[in-house]
């Protein structure tokens, strides 16, 4: 079922890190004093590439270890052993790298964000890395694919025919006579704020978005002008704040998104602290710079679903050819809100669910309010399906997707598509090391409005990387429906009620219900 | 008759303790350093300061907040970012190194912990880690941002309330209200850690008790006489036998805990105990066990004014799901039984991070108790008795007791912060009203069944 032209997509590039080192999987110890140097673990190793002897005398420790480390290699672990085998003297030996240890969480591992890198880097998987699921040991991280049990060597790469396979989406599923927009993949970008993150972001995003045809999101935090060339890709976010919402920016838009609330912080509001309210910031936002800002919680306007739908047409009104969004967060009468939407006119609901990203939020918000959107997406599904409204909206869900394979799995749950927030700032080099909101911001350069740190990124550089993950994520998809023998992505999304039996359903797998 | 307005406040100030905690980042650098100082630019928290002269200094490791920059960008590769070994031993598997890391935080600063990017931790746990809160998704107008969240009152009474009132012919009251104190934070304070025995230590506890307007207790025999002047923000426990040898402290205390063996003798016990101090409010302290749902049910037929299980922390570290399903078997049973509005139940144990509390009271309890989480707060090592450091550094620190005082008083105001952000999140406007909210909570266990677990 092709829906328009062929889409062409957009070409990988290779776009190398900024920084000289990676953090490493593992990495080989020498015992100076057993080492006669007599060279043959270096020509042994399938990896080292370059004539440039390692320094050695350089990384003598105290102790009498070296740690081989060259930037150019990269140490296939204990699976290889070559070094190991053919040291004369038992001189090496292969760990993990404590730093590789301390990257990433057990939601984003150091195996996933390594491998997002790696994917924004040249568009391809590693399969040295655990690359689709995570340790958090619930959700996402416990279902799986029917053929991923099954004993498979051949990774996710290019040989899956992607000329057959349509993995596009239509965003507006309802008969108003609004434009029908298609996607050509099931994703679009979350909502950032400028102030949250730095306009270079915002420009590598917006420009992705541009080259897939997809869409990015300006958050709460106003339209910069310079965003304005990708104006077809960028969507307007009425929040809260209202901070540099005005009739001119909710027209400019194809995609009108209005937030009630934020899956890491819901029922809290906004906060953007003192130090990152730069001049810049407060110019867009309409404020006094250097004050922190609060975007209250709820819309003050909407107290009921007749105000909801009030709301949502005021939308309408405004921008006569803007498809509506809502994105709310997932409380227990998630189905019921979701309901309530589709009746205001929304032909988009977003669900963030609880552990999604923010810039800033208390602990206590990010950990323990909401239901995860595992949960979430099923129990909405289940529910608008009952009502027979299920294929005159569009789910997209978002908070907590980490990979391709969050997508799918998100998609077979009974999502329609997924918003993608954190894995874009983790392909532009974030590290998930949670210093966004203090002082200047992100030492990466990414989530700051300092003028100097903003300048670590650059747009060109960035937006080739989030084309680059997506074109992987495309081919993982192209590979899933290959592998589970469906045409489209559409196809993945359940039409009937989501029901597990004996943790099977359709392509689903959980494994703590495996009988 | 005036009334005067008083704003509950917690003056929050920083305290910083004499053996800090240690940090949760090390960056070593190895020595092939050629001090082109990219590492210094690089980093915006001042890790890689060199000397004044410009020579290489070690790293900074405190200020040190894990962004892995400079390792990156160190032209000879020559850093290397770890874990703190030190930092990875403390603690256990309930009170987690990033707990008590948190706990310490609180306790120095007073502040909420807020940060960037998602959750980081497992998907649900056990216990209090299997549940979420609800939140309003739309409605309750509690709040506007941070504003707002003074109107949310976190006030509890603590004591007896009568399901109705009754009246005579002519319209006169007839019940007798029962006594009842109000306080404005549903926490109290447990005893200080019994190896830190110094007076010290107590009287520090008992001042910040005196400045939240909460109760600290203490036990009987450790009661110095320090401490009467604090006597209205005390509650002594003593054992049930011993409520003669212990009859002057009746008389100066508005709640008294007793431990009781024989259950039987607790209708005497009151007895005895009004005759000394007609106005006192009883508190039984006991464990939770298997019998907890009878037990309560009988202290509440006796006429004990306020129920405080209790769990140990051994066994919550063993079975962390005990504390859910012992404060629900509590609840349940009083609301079954329709008393539950009539007594003031009271839960410790389990509370190692600020969501403990909402979660304590959402499951069904008024109030909780705090201990093991002031004490780590303290510099407590959790050593639970079982090999005591030596270097405890409760008793040294206890010294300084103002800046012990503070510790606990900037934890209780983090708390009591969170906590308001949790109600402001529900949508609740008071403490009260959130207990046994069971409706409101989401329970992983159950979610999970629903959602994945069919087996028809």
């Amino acid at each position: 079922m092709r829906q328009n032209v062929q889409f062409q997509l957009p070409d990988i590039k290779i776009m190398p890190s900024k920084y000289p080192n990676i953090i490493k999987k593992y990495e080989v110890i020498l015992n100076r004093t057993k080492c006669i140097g007599c060279g043959e673990c270096m020509t042994t190793c399938p990896e080292y590439i370059g004539s440039t002897p390692l320094d050695y005398e350089a990384f003598q420790k105290p102790e009498g270890f070296l740690r081989i480390v060259h930037p150019t290699s990269f140490c296939l672990g204990p699976t290889c052993q070559r070094c190991i085998n053919v040291c004369p003297t038992n001189a090496l030996s292969v760990t993990l790298n404590p730093q590789y240890r301390m990257l990433g969480d057990l939601r984003w591992t150091s195996d996933i964000i390594s491998s997002t890198w790696k994917q924004a880097e040249t568009g391809t998987i590693a399969p040295r890395y655990d690359y689709r699921i995570g340790r958090s040991e619930g959700g996402f991280d416990k279902l799986r694919f029917d053929f991923e049990l099954v004993n498979e060597e051949q990774p996710d790469g290019m040989s899956s025919n992607e000329e057959t396979i349509d993995t596009s989406l239509v965003l507006n599923k309802s008969d108003d006579g609004r434009q029908k927009i298609t996607i050509p993949i099931p994703v679009y970008g979350g909502d950032m704020s400028f102030g949250s993150v730095s306009l270079n972001v915002m420009l590598a995003r917006a420009c992705a978005a541009q080259a897939w045809n997809s869409f990015t999101s300006t958050g709460e935090g106003g339209y910069p002008d310079e965003l304005i060339p990708y104006k077809d890709h960028v969507i307007t976010q009425v929040a809260t704040g209202h901070f540099g919402v005005n009739a001119e920016t909710i027209k400019r838009a194809r995609i009108i998104v209005l937030k009630y609330a934020q899956g890491a912080k819901p029922g809290l509001g906004g906060h953007l602290l003192a130090d990152k309210n730069t001049p810049d910031v407060a110019f867009i936002r309409d404020v006094v710079p250097s004050i922190s800002l609060f975007s209250p919680f709820p819309f003050h306007n909407v107290y009921s679903v007749e105000d909801h739908y009030r709301h949502v047409q005021l939308m309408r009104d405004i921008n006569p050819r803007a498809l509506i969004s809502v994105k709310v967060s997932t409380p227990t009468d998630i189905d019921m809100v979701a309901i309530g939407s589709y009746y205001a006119g929304a032909h988009i609901l977003q669900i963030d669910g609880g552990y999604g990203g923010t810039g800033a939020a208390p602990d206590i918000a990010k950990k323990n309010i909401a239901m995860p959107i595992e949960y979430a997406i099923p129990i909405v599904h289940n529910y608008l399906t009952n009502e027979g409204v299920r294929d005159n909206i569009t789910i997209m869900a978002s908070g907590g997707i980490r990979t391709a394979y969050d997508v799918a799995k998100a998609i077979a749950l009974g999502a329609d598509g997924a918003v993608i927030g954190t894995a874009e700032l983790i392909a532009l080099g974030c590290k998930r090391c949670e210093n966004c909101e203090r002082g200047r911001g992100c030492p990466s350069g990414i989530a700051t409005t300092d003028q100097i740190l903003a300048h670590a990124i650059d747009p060109n550089w960035g937006s080739q990387r989030i084309i680059n993950l997506y074109r992987s994520w495309k081919n993982q998809w192209d590979y899933i429906l290959t592998k589970l023998g469906l045409e489209s992505i559409n196809e993945l999304r359940p039409n009937n009620i989501v029901k597990f039996k004996q943790g099977f359903f359709n392509h689903l797998i959980h494994l703590d219900y495996r009988r | 008759m005036a009334i005067i307005f008083e704003r509950y406040h917690i003056e929050t100030k920083d305290a910083v303790l004499k053996n800090k905690f240690p940090s949760k980042f090390i960056v070593k650098r190895y020595n092939n350093c050629l001090n082109v100082q990219e590492c210094t630019q690089a980093c915006i928290y001042d890790v890689h300061k060199r000397k004044d002269d410009g020579q290489v200094n070690e790293p900074n490791s405190d200020f040190c907040r894990g962004c892995h920059l400079c390792t990156l960008v160190c032209p000879k590769n020559g850093l290397v970012l770890q874990i703190n070994p030190d930092f990875e031993t403390v603690g256990d598997s309930y009170f987690t190194p990033d707990r008590m890391k948190t706990i310490s935080f609180e306790a120095e600063t007073g502040r909420v912990p807020v940060s960037g990017t998602g959750y980081k931790g497992l998907f649900a746990g056990k216990g209090f880690d299997g549940m979420w809160f609800d939140f309003s998704e739309i409605v309750r107008p509690t709040r506007d941002g941070i504003h707002g969240r003074e109107y949310i009152s976190t006030s509890v009474d603590l004591g007896r309330k009568l399901p109705y009132l009754r009246f005579n012919a002519s319209g006169i009251l007839h019940s007798q209200i029962p006594q009842s104190i109000e306080i404005p934070l549903p926490m109290i304070l447990d005893t200080p850690c019994p190896l830190a025995n110094v007076d010290s230590l107590r009287l520090a506890v008992v001042k910040a008790a005196l400045k939240l307007k909460t109760f600290a207790i203490v036990k009987a025999d450790e009661y110095s006489t320090g401490l009467i002047p604090y006597a209205s923000n005390i509650i002594p426990r003593l054992p049930g036998k011993y409520v003669e040898t212990f009859q002057h402290l009746i008389r100066i205390s508005p709640i008294i805990e007793i431990e009781i063996q024989n259950k039987d003798k607790i209708v005497d016990l009151l007895e005895q105990i009004k005759i000394y101090n007609q106005n006192v409010l009883v508190s039984v302290h006991l464990p939770y066990d298997e019998k907890s749902a009878e037990q309560a049910l009988i202290l509440t037929e006796s006429g004990v004014d306020i129920l405080h299980f209790f769990l140990p922390d051994d066994i919550c570290i063993q079975d962390p799901e005990r504390i859910v399903t012992s404060i629900r078997l509590v609840h349940t049973a009083l609301v079954d039984a329709g008393v539950r509005d009539e007594i003031t139940f009271i839960s410790g144990g389990g509370i190692a991070e600020a969501a403990h509390v909402p979660k304590s009271i959402i499951l069904g309890a008024d109030a909780v108790s705090i201990g093991r989480a002031y004490h780590i707060a303290l510099g407590c090592k959790t050593c639970y008795g079982g090999n005591h450091p030596f270097d405890c550094p409760l008793p040294t620190e206890a010294e300084e007791s103002k800046i012990v005082s503070q510790r606990i008083i900037n934890l209780i105001g983090a708390w009591r912060d969170q906590l308001l952000e949790v109600l402001g999140g529900m949508g609740l406007r008071e403490v009260r009203r959130q207990r046994g909210e069971q409706g409101r909570t989401l329970f992983y266990k159950e979610l999970e069944e629903k959602i994945f677990g069919g087996n028809q």
